[in-house]
């Protein structure tokens, strides 16, 4: 079973991303902003990291230069989910070595689709 | 205290200062209502997101003695609609970073109102960073969003 860290400051967010991606057969872990994230990816090794971009102390392009410097990370596929949809912010993310940019709010099956397409 | 010599924000006429602290007593009192319709929103998804769970239990329950059965389909039919009820259900996160965001202006607006009309800067600002980028969401529609593979 796929192992899925999702990301988000956003309790609602969280459960809503949780479900979909449970109901579709993945594990999930849940993180409430990209420190607690960056913290969590050190002690576990995940298949897809899921963040959202505007967070407390860590936002989700900070977390993805982060884990990117981590050698365990350097392949590891990491989108974006975010209420942001600037050409500039998904140039930040893009030049921080996210895989994908995904804008809310996601459609499940769309979502699914996109995972299923970047875990290899 | 206020200084009747100050000049309005475009530093042309004077405002009156009975108007000035009017204009940011009405600023505050939007600011605190949308504080309200900030919490109201949350005990509603609050309230949503209980019963979406409870119903989402519910029906894989019953998926789950209806496999083979010719309401099969329509349990995947249903499972269809809550696929849909999870897009809505993201309303909630948007609205309210929304609504952060346009009291977060407002209070930047009673502030500076405050401050261009006593001349004083020496004075503890309402917020400690005005926001100068436009807010975040941009969606005018409750569509599924835009997917980009880098």
């Amino acid at each position: 079973m796929h192992s899925i860290l999702a990301v988000d400051d956003s309790a609602s967010m969280r459960q809503m991303v949780a479900f979909t991606l449970k109901s579709a057969g993945y594990s999930v872990v849940e993180a409430v902003d990209g420190q607690d994230a960056y913290e969590k990816a050190g002690k576990t090794d995940f298949d897809l990291v899921l963040t959202d971009q505007n967070m407390p102390r860590l936002d989700g392009i900070g977390l993805t230069k982060k884990l990117r410097d981590n050698p365990k990370f350097r392949s590891t596929p990491i989108l974006i989910l975010t209420t942001e949809s600037s050409d500039e912010m998904k140039q930040a993310g893009r030049n921080a070595g996210a895989s994908g940019w995904l804008v809310k709010p996601f459609d499940p099956a769309k979502l699914i689709e996109v995972i299923k397409k970047v875990i290899r | 205290m206020l200084n009747p010599q100050a000049h309005d924000l475009h530093g042309k006429t004077p405002m009156p200062l009975r108007v000035a602290a009017d204009l940011r007593d009405d600023l505050m009192t939007v600011s605190r209502d949308l504080d309200r319709l900030q919490k109201l929103l949350v005990q509603a998804c609050d309230e949503l997101m209980r019963g979406f769970h409870g119903a989402v239990g519910d029906i894989q329950a019953l998926v789950e003695t209806a496999r083979d059965t010719p309401s099969q389909k329509l349990f995947e039919s249903v499972m269809q609609h809550l696929g849909g009820a999870i897009t809505a259900l993201q309303f909630q996160d948007m609205a309210s970073q929304l609504i952060a965001h346009t009291d977060q202006r407002l209070r930047h607006c009673a502030d500076r109102l405050a401050r261009e009309r006593t001349g004083n800067d020496d004075g503890e600002p309402l917020v400690e960073d005005a926001p100068l980028r436009p807010h975040p969401v941009l969606q005018h529609e409750m569509d599924a969003g835009a997917v980009e593979l880098f």
